[in-house]
């Protein structure tokens, strides 16, 4: 864990401030000075003495000396005189004198030797070189945390003319190298008192990697003196090394750096160094004086929180240190003061850009106000990121401008940002509390709440917000003066009676800065008053005519300011004022005995806080004869009416409206129209369709009401869901009167508009006349539109007919259902007679015309239609035929022999045509192969069947052998069979010939003849043919003798089977098979190939 | 992802009750299986410790990987000790040996807390594995001190492991310093884990 660190400056580095340096002015003028002299001393040289040089301290004794003659010692100078000048020789025996200095100008100096020699110098104060003793530093100290050195010297200014100005330079050396790392020069006056100088130098390089030395020499430069100046000798080299003191040897140790900037670390070891790193990046090694190497980082990026880690690695150990890298702070953003309750203010700001420091390097703020002189601090060790930083600053009572500067550092810097404000202009109360609310009237209530903070040099601006449950909202604002501390009130009036409001409250000061936030809500129900009016009314006469009904309308909750509780009513005469005892609120409507007389009818709705004003009405209506009933049909769910004005009417209109069918007193309902208007639409969800409503317009005067109209509408107008019931008054034999009915209004369901008459022939039960097909030709119409005709006569009918009828009313809604009835006409009977009597006379006529024009022609018909037959026996018959018969050899059916008509002979020939109808189907098994031959050729033909069977063809006999290939067949278990291939060989037939489809059978013919020709007509059958031929089963059976013959070509298994029953028609143990050899059943067989020797 | 500090750790109060009485004979082997389930319990999370521990201190501590076995506390012992060795102790040398290592242990992770409290003070997450892994080490040193007096051993007393040493450290030797002491804390845990079963198979309950 022990860090130890050293390094080494680079070689290049120290040359190249060598070059710098040795450049330098200084050396330029002691080179010229000594080339001046020694001109000098030649051109003087008058003997032996060569040389003279002077130099001088402190510019009051000059130090001359001079180089002897060849041949003259030293010792033999005699003396040395100086021109111009009292007492100016003096005695001395050796080669130098120190002279007080002379004035400017050219002096003479002789130098006279013993043996006589003499030496004549001018010296010139220009000659003259003026060489400071060698400083001495007092004091060399180095700052090993910050790698500075510090050094102190006097200049010993008490000995030299002032002012005179100095000139130092200062040279820093790094072991192992002995040229100055650093060698910097500047000016000091000489104030002829001696002053200890101070110089500061802090190296890249920590110091702990390697020592330092450190020298100084200077120069004087006095304005009287004309000579050279001259660099003194440096100083004694002062020297500063490490020693280590503690574990660390890695330099520097948690140095806090700018982001971007460059350093060096080095590390101080006594074993090799391996490697070094920062992060993750290794870095390649300087080494430095012994085993202590350094690295050098450029540009060094933002440390994450914990700092960079720089690790060196040795063969043992490893040795680190840990560098932060980061920003000063950022100049504070957005610094603002406010203030929410004149005790303390509080300052927020941003920080800005982050700093990238953390921990102890964060950055502290200090917020100070200059004119009390007070400050707060801030620390924090977390880095809030993108947040506000908050300082709460205690205020002093009676102060209210305050400038505040806030300063951040860290340990890279500082920044600061300053604010002025007069806090009575920041204010930002907090939120109110405690909001209350107190009923002053129905329309004014108080509202009071505390707002913590001492408000009393300064007036509040608060806005109180209302909001009705209807959602519309008011902000009303309010001038309060501040407390300390305090509840505030204010009154809010024009409210709504009996309405809940909610209220909020928010202030600020009236120097506007902000709005606290909004206090919490708080509800309140206004109080209640009384009933702005009398609800709605209207009255009705009972059916009877002795009791009045009086209705009237719950109020408009805006109208009945609060809840209604109860309703009076009272009626009044001439005479007498009734009055009902309260009516509860959910009834809105009450029952007067009275008689029919003029009464006034008042309504007064009650609640909590009183009565409404009455509302009037007359209990007697204005009679108004000139009532017509008109019609409307509306839309939708309304209905539209419009009247003429009528100046008459001075309070307003009532439209009552009641459903049609419903007995009296009918009132569905009524409105109230305004008296200067001439329409209305009505609506109600009331409204349904194809209901019949009547509508009475009342005008209202002073007297009364009056009924000015009445209309009947419909909101809209249905099809009629019954048809007209109709009759038949009276049928004739060419016409039918027929009689209908009124539907009743409630199954119309619009206003009638007609009917509509069909008629048409047909009986009751013929379908086609069971409905009327439009644009039938058959169909007869009649559309009736005069409503008030009840009946129709249907002319030019025919008598006895039947006739379908159909009426159907219809309505702007649509057509009703049909009633349909079928009618008969009535015989026409004078039709009858004559269409009786005509075609028997008629018939009467032709019979005698007929007769007698047969009886006239007698003759001619007999010769016509029957001549006389001739006697057969006179005649030499069928000549005629016997001739057609000569004509055909071909027909041999009639042998024409000399006609001899006594003896005819017919001969008939038998048919050798088999009849396979006839033939008995006899199976193979009970037939033997051996006696297929010798059948019996007449007696049966046998149909044998057998199964599909799946046959490969057979190729050239002599190419199967030749190829020692056989064939196989592989057959359906249940149609194992294969038959024809092989009879047909046996008997000549060339396979060829039999390829292809093989019949399913073959019929031999049983006839002797046919039974040769069998065999050369399956030669030529290539086609389709019969099934098998059954005479050949035997030859290829496989539990035929012949079936393991060696010739067989093809192996067959099974047996032939019956192409119905599927069964296998031989058995397999079948006696006549003993020699089956195991080519027949089982599986091993299918893939088995007989041998064909 | 640091599930670890969050886990109540039951175990370890359980064996912070006051210390029974030296006088009563009571059976051992309820105070080892006590401390053995802690110890257990611990080793789930030395690991995570350590690797939440190294990921805040950045590269190279953070690199994967790695580990400077080198790296020691002369004020706390190490775990490691050869088998023989650890073998050849005797029940007392071994508790008494653990006991010292966790009472060092959890003066060092105070101290390690203290440390990154500077170095990583938006830490919450480190800061709150290393304390509750104090927690859990004193519990041990409770349950511990429990087997001790029921095996009739002497207790040592608690002396202050640190001395004066810490204070003035650069913030690379507090790095390595808490990664000594997380690393040795997860090795001093698993020897415990060893020690305590051996000493459960000795007395069983």
């Amino acid at each position: 864990m022990d860090v130890y660190s050293g390094w080494k400056q680079p070689s290049w580095m120290v040359d190249s401030k060598r070059m710098r340096m040795t450049l330098n002015l200084p050396w330029l003028l002691s080179a010229l000075t000594l080339l001046h002299l020694t001109i000098q001393a030649h051109s003087l040289k008058r003997g032996a003495a060569q040389d003279l040089k002077c130099t001088t301290k402190n510019m009051h004794v000059w130090d001359c000396t001079w180089s002897a003659s060849a041949g003259v010692s030293p010792g033999t100078v005699k003396e040395v005189c100086i021109k111009d000048r009292l007492n100016s020789c003096h005695r001395l025996e050796s080669t130098n004198i120190k002279i007080a200095a002379l004035s400017p100008g050219d002096h003479e100096v002789t130098i006279n030797y013993l043996n006589g020699f003499q030496n004549k110098f001018t010296l010139n104060e220009k000659d003259v070189s003026l060489i400071p003793d060698t400083p001495e530093s007092l004091n060399l100290s180095a700052d090993f945390s910050t790698s500075t050195l510090h050094l102190r010297w006097n200049d010993r200014g008490s000995a030299f003319p002032y002012p005179s100005n100095a000139t130092w330079e200062i040279k820093v050396l790094q072991n192992p190298s002995m040229e100055p790392v650093k060698l910097v020069s500047f000016n000091t006056t000489l104030s002829g008192q001696d002053i200890v100088h101070h110089w500061n130098w802090t190296s890249d390089l920590p110091l702990q990697c390697a020592p330092h030395s450190v020298g100084i020499r200077w120069y004087i430069d006095h304005h009287r003196f004309s000579g050279y100046k001259v660099w003194s000798d440096w100083s004694l080299l002062k020297n500063i090394s490490w020693t280590p003191n503690s574990e660390t040897n890695v330099f520097p140790q948690d140095k806090v750096i700018l982001a971007g900037s460059d350093i060096t670390f080095c590390c101080v070891s006594q074993t090799k160094v391996l490697s070094g790193q920062i992060g993750r990046t290794f870095c390649p090694l300087i080494h430095l004086y012994g085993e202590n190497v350094a690295i050098r980082i450029q540009n060094i990026s933002v440390s994450e929180n914990s700092g960079t880690n720089v690790v060196f690695t040795t063969e043992d150990n490893v040795y680190g240190t840990v560098v932060f890298a980061g920003y000063p702070p950022d100049v504070p953003q957005k610094l603002n003061c406010e203030t929410h309750d004149f005790k303390e203010i509080i300052c927020s700001w941003n920080p800005g850009r982050p700093t990238g420091l953390v921990g102890p390097r964060n950055t502290d703020y200090t917020l100070s106000e200059s004119i009390s002189g007070k400050s707060v601090a801030f620390k924090r060790f977390e880095t809030l990121t993108n947040e506000s930083y908050r300082l709460a600053f205690q205020m002093l009572p009676g102060q209210e401008i305050h400038n505040f500067t806030l300063t951040g550092r860290n340990p890279l810097g500082h920044a600061e940002s300053a604010i002025f404000i007069n806090i009575t202009e920041r204010v930002v109360p907090h939120v109110p509390v405690s909001l209350r609310v107190k009923d002053i009237n129905s329309t004014v209530v108080a509202l009071s709440w505390h707002l913590p903070g001492n408000f009393a040099k300064i007036n509040l601006l608060c806005q109180v917000q209302i909001c009705k449950a209807s959602s519309e909202q008011e902000v009303r604002n309010a001038t309060i003066k501040g407390a300390e501390g305090s509840s505030y009130l204010v009154a809010v009036d024009k409210l709504n009676p009996y309405t809940l409001y909610t209220f909020r409250v928010r202030c600020s000061t009236e120097t506007f800065w902000k709005w606290s936030k909004w206090s919490n809500e708080k509800r309140h129900l206004t109080m209640e008053a009384i009933p702005s009016r009398g609800p709605d009314t209207w009255r009705e006469w009972s059916s009877d005519g002795k009791n009045l009904i009086i209705y009237w309308k719950p109020l408009p909750i805006n109208e009945a300011n609060g809840k209604i509780l109860s309703y009076n009513v009272s009626c009044s005469s001439n005479e007498e004022t009734q009055s009902l005892s309260e009516i509860l609120d959910p009834q809105h409507k009450a029952e007067i005995q009275l008689e029919k007389n003029d009464y006034i009818i008042s309504v007064v709705a009650k609640n909590s806080a009183g009565s409404s004003p009455p509302s009037k009405i007359a209990s007697m209506e204005i009679p108004n004869d000139d009532i017509l009933v008109e019609q409307a049909v509306g839309m939708g769910k309304r209905i539209f009416l419009s009247w003429h004005p009528d100046p008459n009417m001075t309070c307003d209109y009532v439209i009552k409206w009641c459903n049609s069918s419903r007995s009296e007193p009918c009132l569905m309902d009524w409105i109230k129209v305004p008296s200067n208007s001439t329409e209305t639409i009505i609506e109600s969800d009331q409204f349904q369709p194809g209901v019949r409503y009547n509508f009475y317009l009342y005008g209202c005067t002073n007297q009364g009401y009056q009924l000015l109209r009445s209309i009947i509408g419909y909101i809209e107008e249905l099809a009629p869901i019954v048809a007209p019931n109709f009759t038949v008054e009276d049928t004739s034999a060419d016409s039918i009167l027929v009689k209908w009915e009124d539907i009743p209004v409630e199954e119309l369901r619009g206003f009638l508009r007609g009917y509509l008459f069909y008629f048409q022939k047909g009986e009751r039960d013929t379908p086609k006349t069971r409905t009327f097909e439009t644009g039938h030709s058959d169909i007869k119409l009649k559309n009736i539109t005069d409503i008030s005709q009840k009946t129709l006569r249907i002319a030019d009918l025919q008598g006895k007919t039947s006739y379908h009828l159909v009426l159907r009313a219809y309505t702007h809604g649509g057509l009703g259902p049909e009633k349909s009835m079928f009618v008969v006409t009535k015989e026409n009977s004078v039709g009858l007679i004559i269409a009786i009597l005509i075609p028997v006379a008629v018939a009467v006529i032709v019979g005698v015309v007929t007769s007698i024009l047969c009886y006239r022609k007698r003759e001619w018909i007999k010769e016509t239609f029957y001549p006389d037959i001739p006697n057969p026996e006179n005649c030499k018959a069928l000549q005629f035929q016997k001739s057609i018969c000569e004509g055909s050899s071909a027909l041999k059916t009639l042998e024409m022999n000399p006609c001899t008509p006594n003896n005819v002979e017919v001969l008939e020939s038998r048919s050798i045509v088999p009849k396979i109808e006839d033939t008995e189907i006899i199976s193979p098994v009970a037939e033997r192969p051996g006696e297929c031959s010798e059948a019996d050729p007449e007696n049966h033909v046998v149909v044998s069947y057998c199964p599909p069977i799946i046959e490969e063809e057979i190729s050239n006999p002599a190419a199967d052998e030749a190829g020692g290939t056989s064939q196989v067949v592989y057959i359906d278990v249940q149609s194992m069979y294969q038959p024809q291939a092989k009879p047909e060989e046996e008997q000549g037939i060339d396979p060829g010939v039999v390829a292809g489809y093989k019949p399913q059978m073959r019929l031999p013919i049983n006839s002797a003849v046919e039974d040769t020709t069998a065999e050369d007509e399956a030669d030529k059958t290539a086609g389709y043919r019969p099934q098998a031929n059954v005479n050949t089963w035997n030859l290829v059976s496989p539990d035929s003798p012949r079936s393991t013959d060696s010739n067989s070509e093809i192996v067959s298994f099974g047996s032939p089977c019956s192409i119905n029953s599927r069964q296998f028609l031989i058995p397999p143990k079948d006696e006549d098979s003993p020699k089956s050899n195991g080519g027949g059943w089982s599986f091993t067989n299918f893939f088995q190939n007989k041998p064909n020797d | 992802m640091y599930g670890g500090i969050n886990e109540p750790a039951p175990l370890c109060f359980l064996s912070l009750l006051p210390p029974l009485s030296p006088a009563a004979p009571i059976s051992p082997s309820e105070p080892i299986s006590q401390a053995y389930s802690l110890a257990l319990y611990m080793q789930k999370n030395t690991s995570t410790l350590l690797q939440t521990y190294l990921q805040y201190q950045g590269s190279p501590f953070s690199d994967p990987g790695f580990a400077a076995p080198e790296l020691q506390l002369s004020s706390l012992p190490p775990a490691a000790v050869s088998f023989k060795t650890w073998h050849a102790m005797d029940d007392a040398e071994r508790l008494r040996r653990a006991q010292g290592a966790f009472l060092a242990l959890t003066q060092h992770l105070q101290l390690v807390g203290d440390d990154q409290s500077d170095l990583n003070p938006g830490s919450p997450v480190l800061l709150a594995q290393l304390g509750a892994a104090r927690l859990r080490a004193q519990g041990l040193l409770g349950n511990m001190a429990a087997i001790m007096t029921a095996l009739g051993l002497p207790i040592p007393p608690e002396e202050d492991t640190l001395g004066l040493v810490p204070f003035g450290a650069s913030a690379f030797e507090r790095k390595c310093r808490g990664y000594i002491v997380t690393r040795e804390y997860g090795h001093w845990t698993d020897r415990a884990v060893r020690d305590l079963a051996l000493l459960k198979a000795k007395y069983p309950a």
